[in-house]
């Protein structure tokens, strides 16, 4: 296991990350072309309502000012106000968080169990029929947009089929597995494409492997070598593929949550950008800058624990 | 047995099966798939479509509506007017009372309308400006006003004048009135309209409950609403919204795309509802002098203006971006507006005459003009290139220019544009709203385009103390003529909302000014 040093050292790195990335959010919302109080007024409001909610929003201070505000509230945890929903930004992103992340690790665990075999079964016999069928098969899938996968599997499997509901949310950890399958699916089907295409090269350039050929020769049993040897070393390149694609899942979310009416956090940042909702924008920037360090963090973690020649570095 | 008993017996079951399909059947409950979730459901503070359309469902008005738009009793049984047309004095209904059993007192009606007037709060208060104190005594409410206001029956009869329970709305944990309004709402409020909140998940969905002490009669003498739940799911994406209702998962899906309106009109499961609105789409045009680069403005020539009107064949229009289902603007206001008046569209396609006022403009040589659409908007990329080929022919440059909706609600503030499109829907049933909106001046420079027409602003201020609604009609006439001769907009058309509802459900009503009215819907049991 990685030592309590390592883990420090990585978390401390993390420090600076953040800071740049308040810096970054604070500056790329105001630079954003227009005005918050314009769209959040919609166009009926008269200039001097628009001047309220400039002044209400703290928005007629000079950007400086603006930004030491914003970093004083932001470490005692004080997100602000959403405009557009009218509540505490902690209290609303807190509330769609856990949806977000049950669909994120649900479709990596779907992602992961269809790619995982069938890697295995293309890497075997590398060239052969089933490897060429499998290849090709997510080829299409990694060349579909997952939006348009998702409005496949919904018009076929929930509506005309009616297998599955068409979209929404459940109240239970079972009834989430059932209404979240076609999202956690469709996202599946694009990250399988990704993790399939690289382990199953390093599968096959590990198998080739001369300590590979050197273990079999010593006479250890096909199962030994397939996971002390084999899969060992064949995954550290894909668990960093992993780690980067859930960073990309993420924004992923954006979109596969609106297709499919899922009331995470995804969806919320493209209503918060459509609305020019200042507050709400920054929060759940700063949420996915969150999730995407913890989630890089544990891939350090579990590669050093793989590769142990990383500890030292 | 004789052959007759099975006759007989066939044509009574007939019967039945005719009668069920007409008579209104109570209970049961029908879900609606939204385009969006409504973050405060609260007469004061409510802003955006989602909120403002589910008001009516909670807080009943005063007065109220009726189906041609005309103004009826609501929670007052009825209304006076003094002669000097400066106090308004309503009777509350006998034995009235919230969801809670609580009753509606003449105390609670002064809290609702101090509440609703006050404009350190909600961005609605202008419409009870001419307000001066509210009082009440008994079940008799008397409005004081400041001067004469043809507009207050209506504001009466609108969403910001809701009723709310003074004491439950107190008791709610705050300190200021917004946090009020916002722990009230979330903890499921006490209602004087026909439903209640039964529960709520941000963002996902939200359940109404039928409210049992509503008061209003239904067609079989007892108390509305007929259903006793509503469900709402969250839908933001128009093809998952339809695909949820063909699944059979819910009753009735909303904004429906119009291109898709013909699809699920042959759905032998659907109905498609499309409910006349106060909805225009059009394009205010830049008519100052100088354009904000400095340089001359051609569209500040009124004959311009009515040529790029004649140039443009709202029919072909129509039929691209509204599928058929939208009709050619007459006025200013929809023709669903009260006061409207419009005999005939406004400016029916007419090359020559344009090419005739464009030369009579001295710009037969052709010029250059630039149109702001909406990114992203399928419907608005269809009508740049719709309106570049119809005016291409006379001589006419139209570039385009694409911006999000912040940044045109931003350029129609400051003038930098020529001509963008645009959208309204009324909130309120009187047309000094939108009238106010694209004509008058001082305003917001009649939608602005910096049209500053001395007769027009005139003639609206002084509608807006007219008493006599003769005179003020008179008032609307002259208005709605002078603006269509002016043209200080591209009259494009009107649209309707359109609603798809399964077949088991009836009653189901979206109003002109877009609420949901769920209070007269009923489900038909097979």
């Amino acid at each position: 296991m990685p030592s309590l040093s390592y883990l420090l050292a990585r978390l401390v790195q993390i420090i600076p990350t953040f800071l740049l990335v308040m810096v970054f959010i604070f500056l790329i919302v105001r630079l954003l072309p227009g005005d918050p109080a314009i769209a959040m007024a919609e166009a009926k409001a008269t200039d001097a309502q628009i001047e309220q909610i400039r002044r209400n929003l703290g928005l007629d201070q000079p950007l400086p000012v603006q930004f030491v505000v914003f970093v004083k509230n932001t470490l005692t945890g004080d997100l602000g106000r959403s405009i557009m929903l009218k509540a505490p930004v902690t209290e609303v992103i807190l509330a769609r968080l856990p949806t977000t992340i049950f669909l994120a690790l649900y479709s990596v665990v779907l992602a992961i169990c269809l790619a995982g075999p069938l890697a295995f079964l293309a890497a075997a016999r590398a060239n052969g029929a089933a490897d060429i069928a499998i290849r090709s098969v997510f080829q299409v899938g990694l060349s579909m947009p997952v939006f348009y996968i998702g409005l496949l599997l919904l018009t076929v499997l929930a509506a005309k089929l009616r297998l599955f509901p068409v979209g929404g949310y459940g109240t239970s950890f079972l009834d989430n597995l059932y209404h979240l399958i076609l999202p956690a699916l469709s996202v599946a089907l694009y990250t399988s494409a990704i993790i399939l295409r690289n382990l199953r090269a390093s599968l096959i350039e590990v198998l080739d492997a001369d300590y590979v050929q050197f273990a079999r020769a010593k006479g250890l049993s096909p199962r030994i070598v397939m996971t002390r040897h084999v899969l060992r070393n064949a995954m550290v390149s894909t668990v960093t593929l992993l780690g980067l694609s859930i960073g990309n899942l993420m924004s992923g979310t954006l979109v596969t949550e609106t297709v499919f009416a899922v009331p995470g956090v995804g969806r919320l940042m493209l209503e918060a950008i459509f609305a020019r909702d200042y507050p709400l924008i920054q929060g759940l920037t700063l949420t996915f800058a969150v999730l995407v360090s913890v989630v890089f963090l544990l891939t350090d973690v579990v590669q050093s624990w793989l590769d142990p020649r990383l500890r030292q570095s | 047995m004789t052959p007759l008993l099975p006759l007989f017996l066939g044509a009574a079951l007939g019967l039945a099966a005719a009668t069920s399909a007409l008579a209104i059947e109570r209970g049961g409950s029908m879900s609606f798939a939204r385009y969006d979730d409504s973050a405060i459901i609260d007469p004061v503070y409510a802003d955006r479509n989602p909120d403002l359309w589910m008001i009516n469902a909670f807080y009943e008005t005063l007065l109220r509506n009726g189906p041609d738009g005309s103004i009826v009793p609501g929670l007052a049984e009825s209304h006076a007017v003094s002669a000097d047309g400066k106090t308004i004095t309503l009777t509350l209904r006998d034995g009235l009372r919230f969801s809670d059993g609580s009753p509606i007192t003449g105390e609670d009606v002064v809290f609702s309308l101090d509440r609703a007037r006050n404009p350190d709060l909600g961005p609605w208060a202008g419409l009870l400006g001419s307000v001066e104190s509210v009082a009440a005594e008994g079940d008799t409410v008397t409005l004081a006003l400041k001067q004469p206001d043809p507009t207050i029956l209506s504001i009466l009869a609108t969403f910001n004048t809701g009723i709310m329970p003074k004491a439950a709305f107190e008791k709610a944990a705050g300190a200021t009135d917004q946090e009020k309004a916002q722990a009230f709402f979330a903890g499921g409020p006490v209602t004087s309209g026909p439903f209640m909140l039964k529960s709520r998940v941000q963002g996902a969905s939200m359940s109404f409950a039928r409210n049992p002490n509503y008061w209003r009669p239904g067609e079989d003498g007892k108390p509305l609403p007929y259903l006793d739940a509503v469900d709402f799911t969250v839908i933001p994406d128009d093809a998952t919204r339809i695909l949820k209702l063909q699944a059979g998962e819910v009753d009735a899906a909303e904004f429906i795309p119009f291109a898709r309106v013909g699809e699920l009109g042959a759905d032998p499961d659907l109905k498609m509802e499309l409910f006349p609105s106060t909805r225009i789409v059009y394009a205010p045009i830049n008519t100052r002098e100088a354009r904000a680069d400095g340089a001359k403005n051609p569209l500040a020539d009124v004959k311009v203006r009515q040529a790029l009107n004649y140039a443009t064949n709202k029919d072909v229009l129509i039929k691209l971006v509204t599928f058929g289902t939208g009709k050619p603007m007459t006025s200013l206001m929809s023709a669903a507006t009260q006061l409207h008046y419009g005999p005939e569209p406004l400016y029916p396609y007419d090359p020559e005459k344009a090419r005739a006022l464009l030369g009579e403009a001295g710009l037969s040589g052709g010029f250059e003009v630039k149109l702001t659409t909406l990114a992203g908007s399928a419907d608005d990329a269809t009508l740049f290139t719709a309106l570049q080929q119809m005016w291409a022919p006379l001589g006419i440059d139209l570039t385009v220019e694409q911006v999000d909706n912040p940044t045109r609600g931003e350029k129609n503030r400051s003038g930098a544009f020529d001509i963008h499109t645009y959208g309204w829907a009324n909130d309120v049933n009187d047309p000094a709203q939108v009238t106010g909106w694209l004509g008058y001046y001082k305003q917001r420079q009649a939608v602005g385009t910096g049209w500053n027409n001395a007769e027009f602003n005139d003639l609206f201020e002084k509608s807006n103390s007219e008493v006599d609604p003769e005179k003020r009609r008179g008032e609307y006439k002259r208005m709605q003529e002078i603006y269509a001769q002016e043209a200080p907009l591209l009259f494009l058309f009107e649209t309707p909302f359109a609603v798809a509802v399964s077949r088991s459900i009836e009653g189901y009503v979206q109003t002109p000014l877009g609420a949901n009215d769920f209070s007269e819907a009923w489900r038909a049991r097979k």
